[in-house]
Formats: structure tokens, sequence, C-alpha cells
């Protein structure tokens, strides 16, 4: 029956579709790039908020501390130096003060502010083993306590040399903002970079914006006002408090959004939708109608 | 095949209606739904083309046709009416003619569509709503203080004319170190306190320049990858445009605020016919 011989290229269309759907950014951001580093660390640094990437994770590769002894937590700055030399002044100086020739670039840490140091080490962007053009999102090698205390003598390092630190740790009250308005904040300055359902995109020559759907209320806070990476910086005369608020609550029901269809397709728009529909729904629909039309 | 091999395919579909029932009756998961529906329906064409394939009679019958000819008589009769027609249809030279109006008049209107080309643009296309004096407002009217944007900040801002926003008028204004800034001859005063604004029409096909990369203060384009430097006059440094994207001179006004000290000095967007044409009047 012609149904037997075209199942088979009915399947390999819906693979094929498969795999460019929840590829397709990947492959558009250069992927070629970024998994090949990835993979030389192992899977610590598998990306897991690329548009459309795979969720990674672990904290073997890296120096994990032991949790805090009540001793340090009486201390936290003191705490957070011991943490700070263990695992960030190799690259970042034993006084945070960054370090940088030809090859590398490690940028200093005076003057950053906590809300930076929450958002590298909560998202688990920092530690890394080496640089990169770009750091990927995994999972936290320092816990709560850890990076309040690493927080906390980082900030100190500034006011050491009399420079002005950078912002806090916002306090973000998503309930208090207004969905509407973070709606219309976010398409009109967010979705152009990190798409309309916060699933990320491209940004060329290697650069993507992450997508959001595993970023706390608070790191999206911090994203805002300390603009990581290629990101723009929005500070507290561009967006208020109530603005941000709306953003964040915003940011939330697009993480909480609910998925009936159950295929999102890595929620990057109607290309690889179109996609799907043309080669795997025309393909099964070519290949039922070819069976209809078979004499027995 | 008989009624044993088909039989199974309808009770699916009995079963997957059924769950379907009992599943919505329940409010649950709208995949299982959809799910049981299509089982619904697929048992159903199942079953029903197996049944017309392999239980409904499948012989052949030939049904022979009667003679085609026409009789002899016919033939003569039906001769004779062309012949002695022949001669009439040249005499028809009123319909003919109107025959050669009507071509003739539908030809003549397919040319009046051209009308639609027009009208002539004029100037429009070498203006946009930017004028001396201008504050720069947000989407959402809020008008931009010189200070509001942090170095490495960056907002889409519209002219302060009125409440609709033409995507013409869009521009990215950007702070960026102002000592980073390498400014062309002529532009040394349009970026007070490193504001810098550029249009947001891609100068390749028209597309919303949105993409502003921070570290490497670059401005991408994110339907052809065109990239600008920020820093250089937003110069085409990758992608297919071929043109900077346009620059806003900026000024402060006695509040503080971000005030336009012109229109834009040549057009905006992607090119046309005669964009070289015509030079842009100052203010």
């Amino acid at each position: 029956m012609g149904f037997g011989r075209l199942l088979p290229v009915g399947v390999a269309c819906a693979a094929v579709a498969l795999a460019l759907s929840t590829g397709s950014v990947d492959a558009a951001d250069g992927g070629a790039g970024t998994p090949a580093q990835a993979g030389s660390q192992g899977r610590d640094a598998s990306p897991t908020d690329r548009p459309g990437g795979a969720v990674g994770s672990g904290r073997e590769n890296y120096y994990v501390p032991q949790d805090a002894t009540p001793a340090d937590l009486a201390n936290p700055v003191e705490y957070g130096r011991s943490l700070y030399v263990q695992g960030c002044s190799t690259c970042h100086g034993l006084n945070g003060e960054g370090a940088s020739d030809a090859d590398e670039d490690f940028p200093p840490l005076i003057g950053v502010g906590a809300a930076a140091v929450d958002f590298y080490v909560s998202t688990g962007r920092m530690p890394v083993n080496k640089p990169m053009q770009q750091y990927p999102r995994k999972t936290p090698v320092y816990n709560g306590e850890q990076v309040k205390a690493l927080a906390a003598y980082i900030t100190t390092l500034s006011d050491k040399v009399g420079i002005p630190a950078g912002p806090d740790v916002p306090r973000v009250h998503p309930e208090q903002g207004n969905l509407a308005a973070g709606n219309q904040l976010y398409a009109n300055n967010c979705a152009s970079c990190h798409n309309s359902q916060g699933s990320g995109g491209a940004l060329g020559q290697n650069y993507y914006a992450p997508r959001l759907d595993a970023a706390t209320d608070v790191q999206i806070a911090e994203a805002i006002r300390i603009g990581p990476g290629a990101m723009p910086v929005y500070g507290p005369n561009t967006f208020s408090e109530e603005e941000v608020n709306s953003i964040v609550k915003y940011v939330g029901s697009l993480q909480d959004a609910e998925n009936p269809g159950g295929l999102p397709l890595g929620g990057t728009g109607p290309v690889p939708e179109g996609f799907f529909a043309w080669f795997v729904g025309l393909g099964a629909l070519l290949a039922v109608a070819r069976w209809i039309g078979t004499r027995v | 095949m008989n009624e044993r091999h088909i039989a199974p395919a309808f009770i699916v579909a009995v079963l997957c209606a059924f769950g379907f029932m009992v599943t919505y009756g329940f409010d649950g998961n709208t995949q299982l739904q959809g799910g049981l529906l299509g089982g619904a329906f697929g048992g159903l064409g199942v079953g029903m083309i197996l049944w017309a394939k392999h239980l409904m009679p499948n012989e052949e019958v030939e049904d022979h046709r009667h003679e085609m000819e026409s009789s002899p008589e016919e033939q003569q009769e039906f001769n004779e009416l062309i012949e002695g027609a022949a001669g009439d249809v040249t005499r028809r030279k009123f319909l003919s003619r109107l025959g050669l109006a009507a071509v003739g008049s539908i030809g003549l209107a397919a040319l009046f569509p051209l009308k639609s080309l027009g009208p002539n643009p004029g100037n429009s296309l070498f203006r946009t709503g930017w004028a001396k004096g201008l504050r720069l407002v947000t989407q959402e009217g809020k008008p931009i203080k010189a200070t509001d944007l942090e170095v490495g900040g960056a907002l889409t801002v519209f002219p302060d004319n009125g409440e609709h926003r033409n995507e013409r008028d869009s521009t990215i204004v950007v702070k960026v170190d102002a000592s980073a800034i390498k400014p062309r001859r002529g532009r040394e005063s349009w970026a007070p306190e490193g504001n810098i604004a550029y249009s947001k029409v891609c100068t390749h096909v028209g597309c919303p320049v949105g993409l502003y990369r921070e570290n490497t203060q670059e401005l991408l384009c994110p339907c052809h990858q065109s990239t600008f430097d920020v820093l250089d006059g937003a110069r085409p440094i990758f992608g297919p445009a071929s043109r900077s994207l346009p620059q806003l001179p900026l000024s402060i006004d006695s509040e503080g605020y971000l005030i336009a000290q012109s229109d834009y000095k040549e057009p905006v967007g992607p090119g046309f016919w005669s964009r070289g044409r015509r030079k842009m009047e100052d203010d």
C-alpha cells in the first residue's frame, strides 16, 4: 500500500521539522561557536537560557564552598571576602581590580554594586572556568547566603577607594505593578530583543538575548537596572520603580502563560509554526490522501 | 478483510468520543481532549475508508453506449445548413465593430489605474514630524530629560507633536560616554551630554533598527542584520544597509529636556528614486 511507503517520508518530515523548529534560533545566533565552548567545559556550561536551548545543570566543575556556619553569618563581609578570594580573585584580582591584556578581559568589580553581583552569581553566570563572549545561565554555584555575603564584600571594595557603589539589589513588588502598562513598556523596550513571548533571540555576531522563562522577579529588575552584557541600562530616571514593577509583573505573566497546544516550538513565532504546519501537517495529509486513493 | 477487522476502528471512535466527553466534563488537559477528539474522528474516518475499500462491491461493470453516429439524413441536413449560412458570417459588420469597441474600451480602462501611482509625494519623503524645539517623548508620551538615561541606556522616542506616533519619526536615543563619540564634521553639537539620536528606520528596507548592543555600541536591524556603529555616526559596518542612519541634532531646553535642533538633515529610511535630486533645506 502507498501508505506503507509514504509513512517513513512523513516521519522524516516530522523529525526534521521538529529539529529545525526547536533549534532554529540556536543555529541562527551562532550555535556553532558556543556549544563547542560549552562542550569543552563539560555539561556544566550547557546553556539553559539560550533561545530554544536545552536545559543544563551541575556545579561539579566549580569550587563549591561549604554552607555557611553561624560564625560566617555573623560577619558576612569577612565570609564574603573568603568566598571571593577562593572563587573569584583568580580573574577579578585580589582587590576586585580586574585584569586586562590583549587576549582576555577580566572586568574590575570595584563599584559594580550589589545588584550586579546578585544578578551574575544567582543566575549562575558567574563563576566560570574561562572567559567567554557571553555567559549563559546555569545552575548557581553559590547559595543565597553566599551570594549576599559576596555582594556585601564586593560593595565594601568601592567604599575603600571612595567610588560610589552601583545599584543595590532592587526591591520588587510585581503585585503593585500594572499589567497593561507592563505590556506596553515590554513591547516598546524589551520585545525587540527578548521576543514578544520572552523566548529570546539572536543579536548577531554570536550574541543572543536570553530567554526570560527562568528569570526571577529580582533578576529581571536587576537586569533592567544594570544592563548585563549587551543589554542597555535602564536607570531609575528612565524607568521608575512602579514601571519596573509593571514590567516584572508582565514578564511573570509571560512565564505563567498557559500553553493549551502543548507544543510551543520554542515560542519563537510564526516561522517554525508555519514550517511545522506546512511540512508535518501537509505531509501527513498527503500520506492519508494517497492511502485513501490507493486501489485495493 | 471483513467486518471484524473494521469494527475496531469504529469502537475506537466511540471510546474516544466518550473519553472526550469525560475529559471535557472534568476540565481535563486540553492536549488529551485534542488527542481524544482526533482519535474519534480518525477512527471514524479509517473505518469508513476500510469499509469503502474492502466491503463495498469492487467489480468493474461495463455499460456499452449506443451508436454515436448520426443518420445519413441528419448529416445531409446539417451540411446544407452550414453551407447555406457560410455567406452570412462575413456580413455581421455591426457586431464585429461593436466587439472591437468592447476590446478597445477595456484596454483604455486598464490605463486609468495609472492614476493610483500618484499623487506626487512632493517633499513628504524628505521630511519627518521632527522640527526645531520639539521635545523627545517616549511611546507613552513621557518627555525625556538629558539626565534621564544612564550611560549605556537607550530609548525609542518620537517628536512631541500630538497623540499620533508616526513610525517614520521613530528615533532611538542612546546615552554614551560623550568623549567616546567620533562626531562627523558639523555634528559636534548634536549629541549634548552624550545623548545621541538616530533614525530608527533602517536605510536598507525600512525595518525598525531596534536592537542596541550596549557592550559593542552597535545598533542592529533584526530583518537583515544590518549593523551600525553608534559612536561613528551610525556608519553601517555589517549587513546590506549601505548608508548611515540619519542623525537627529539634539539640544537641551531650559528645563533640561532633550529637544530636536531641527528635522533630520537627510531623508530617513530606505532610498527612493528621486532621493539624490533635492537638497534638504535647513529649518
